[in-house]
């Protein structure tokens, strides 16, 4: 049985190679597997979020940790679907359709992950047809919507409103973030709520969680 | 030519000189005299950089370096570049005498300047500069496009307006041949009243990239012109006609190996090519490197922190106490601190009061070195995945460029350590200057060039979140 403090060092210090091999070793020695999120990486990742809070952390070390967290996620994931375990929410993400920068989205997706939550990466330049496809076919409850420029903000609305129409709407919650959004602009469009970074994306994300489920 | 220059505020003779388009070949590192003035009228002081590159006999007819010239009163200078002719064997563009005058323009996002210019010598008869006017309705090329989406025309009406005055003011009422403008993507469909929603959403590809000649009767000026006012072509996505006359200027598209050219600034522009294949990428630095968002941050003029040394000694421009510091500064200080252990290679400043002390009153938060990593994280990012193989020379254009160290933009990773790198100055208004002159070459130059260059949206690599990432890191870098 590995020392699985290991694994909440390794994701911490973003060190994929001994996160993914520690897991593997507790997998195999018969540990729950939920034990390891729930225990270990969830709390490696809200230090993570704590540390980029404070400035410790930067984007560079954010992405090592994610890279390591999703390594061990891999080997995970299989097993707690085969259990018919479901996970703390499901989150459709994508940046908006004319925009093509996905590093501030990747990081939110990234935390979300670390946060327990399944996370459906729709890439960039996504289109509202195809956010309201995975809404429809995922059985996702958060939506959460990326744009970095000022220019394809607008695009966040015409999503929403094409989700409106569609019937999907109310269905999810609908987070909004980058660098131009703000919690004005989030209020405007009709979403859920706003995070101006990714550590808060994910108590955003839970609050919005314990309020659907209250 | 004759050059009538008054103090401003917040900046150096040597600024205004260079604005107005006098290239210092060294960047005044080397003392290497290329960008001689005669004072005419009015004092600039001698400095040891002066007495090193100029004669005794030079030094009193008046002559001076504009790299390190300065001055507190109004002065009236002429400027030894703007007589002489272009030597046409370096370039590859020849000058070809004829009869008249024309103008070129750089038309930059923040600042316009525009050249008369004797056809028949080559000779700079006068210069104008100015800001331009559309920056009231937005600092960077993003918040124009926008304004433009909701008020068309606006900016249009302005800067054509502006431009017209400027170019009346010179030619004095004599009439012009032809009016040469380069500019970014957006400036060229302002300008040219083409619409700019392609450049507000991806692929940021406009279908209107061409070159635009129009004459003034459509521009509604009351300069007179008898040929064209000729809008150069744009590269693609961002990069437009001056980065196109930057290569025209530096030659990079006759050279057998692959050179690079830097523009560092807001919108940073990388171009790397040879006379085989040509790329070019434009990255959102930032405006860390104009000292914006940066808590001390301010343009590179008087009490400005423009270098500090690895013991953490300031220079400060004009003297007296440092108010700020400008974007050399800021590389500089990021360097020193790096040497002394006071910020880690990762950006994280060792103490834990998170602050880095140059001065009393000037200072870097965690957050500006943030700032600076993102900003030298896009450029270094651009330039390896451009050039991932090695290059002769590394060109460096712009202000930024004459007056960053190399050392210390080689120790933070803004600059590779294993590429030679010069700087060039304006090469989008010399470019310019050099087709005005070459009128029967002209076009098929810019054919070869467009045709050859290849524009990289550097965000729809796979690869560019990790080499971004990568290249955040304040350490040197080898392109190899």
């Amino acid at each position: 049985m590995p020392d699985l403090q290991k694994l909440y060092d390794a994701v911490l210090n973003g060190d994929q190679k001994t996160s993914v091999a520690i897991t593997r070793e507790a997998l195999d020695a018969g540990t729950d597997p939920m034990v390891l999120i729930t225990n270990y990486m969830v709390p490696a990742m809200d230090e993570v979020g704590r540390l980029f809070e404070c400035e410790d952390y930067f984007v560079p070390e954010l992405l090592l940790s994610a890279r390591a967290m999703k390594g061990s996620l891999e080997l995970i994931r299989p097993l707690l679907a085969a259990r018919g375990d479901e996970p703390v929410g499901r989150v459709v993400i994508g940046t908006v359709k004319g925009d093509l920068h996905d590093i501030g989205k990747n990081l939110v997706g990234s935390m979300l992950e670390g946060g327990g939550f399944e996370v459906i990466d729709l890439g960039a330049d996504v289109s509202a047809e195809r956010f309201i496809e995975a809404v429809q076919t995922k059985n996702a409850n958060i939506v959460c919507l990326s744009a970095l420029l000022t220019v394809t903000m607008p695009s966040m609305r015409t999503t929403i409103e094409a989700m409106k129409a569609a019937g999907v709407r109310d269905k999810v919650k609908i987070m909004v973030g980058g660098a131009p959004v703000t919690s004005q602009f989030a209020e405007e469009i009709g979403a859920d709520g706003y995070s101006d970074n990714a550590s808060s994306a994910v108590a955003l994300a839970r609050r919005l969680r314990a309020e659907a489920t209250a | 030519m004759k050059l009538q220059l008054t103090p401003k505020p917040g900046e150096t003779l040597a600024d205004q000189l260079f604005e107005a388009g006098v290239e210092f070949p060294c960047g005044g590192e080397t003392a290497c005299g290329g960008c001689k003035i005669r004072v005419l009228s009015g004092d600039v002081p001698v400095t040891p950089m002066m007495r090193e590159a100029l004669t005794a006999e030079e030094l009193t007819a008046g002559w001076r370096l504009a790299c390190c010239a300065d001055s507190a009163a109004a002065v009236m200078v002429e400027v030894e570049q703007w007589s002489l002719r272009i030597l046409s064997d370096e370039a590859g563009v020849p000058i070809e005498p004829r009869e008249g005058l024309g103008v070129v323009v750089d038309l930059g996002t923040t600042t316009v300047v525009a050249q008369l210019v004797d056809l028949s010598s080559g000779e700079v008869l006068a210069v104008e500069t100015a800001l331009n006017p559309q920056a009231r309705f937005g600092a960077d090329v993003m918040t124009r496009i926008q304004h433009d989406l909701h008020r068309p025309g606006e900016l249009t009406t302005v800067i054509r307006h502006a431009l017209d005055a400027m170019i009346h003011r010179m030619a004095a009422g004599r009439v012009l041949q032809e009016v040469l403008l380069a500019g970014n993507t957006a400036m060229h469909h302002l300008f040219c009243g083409l619409s700019v929603e392609p450049l507000s959403r991806v692929p940021f590809e406009s279908p209107n990239l061409g070159a635009c000649l129009m004459t003034v009767q459509d521009l509604g000026w009351r300069s007179a012109v008898r040929g064209h006012v000729f809008f150069l072509p744009c590269l693609g996505g961002f990069v437009g006609s001056d980065l196109l006359t930057g290569i025209v200027a530096t030659g990079l598209d006759l050279q057998d190996e692959p050179h690079a050219l830097f523009d560092i600034g807001t919108n940073g522009e990388i171009v790397v090519g040879s006379r085989h294949r040509i790329q070019c990428a434009s990255t959102a630095a930032g405006p860390a490197f104009e000292g914006g968002r940066i808590s001390c941050g301010m343009r590179a003029g008087h009490g400005a922190i423009d270098s500090v040394d690895h013991e953490l000694n300031v220079h400060v421009i004009g003297g007296g106490p440092a108010r700020g510091l400008c974007g050399s500064g800021l590389v500089d200080a990021v360097a020193a601190g790096l040497i002394g252990d006071f910020i880690l290679p990762a950006g994280r400043i060792a103490h834990s009061s998170r602050r880095f002390p140059l001065t009393d009153n000037v200072y870097l938060t965690q957050a500006d070195i943030r700032e600076l990593q993102l900003a030298k994280g896009a450029m270094a990012s651009g330039l390896r995945m451009l050039a991932p193989g090695p290059v002769a020379v590394l060109w460096l254009a712009g202000a930024f460029g004459n007056y960053i160290r190399l050392g210390s933009a080689r120790a933070i990773g803004l600059l590779p350590e294993d590429l030679v790198v010069e700087p060039v100055g304006n090469t989008a208004l010399r470019g310019a200057r050099m087709l005005l002159l070459a009128p029967s070459q002209r076009l098929e130059r810019l054919r070869w060039i467009c045709a050859m260059a290849e524009h990289v949206e550097l965000a729809a690599d796979p690869q560019f979140q990790d080499i971004y990432a990568e290249s955040m890191a304040l350490r040197p870098f080898e392109l190899r």
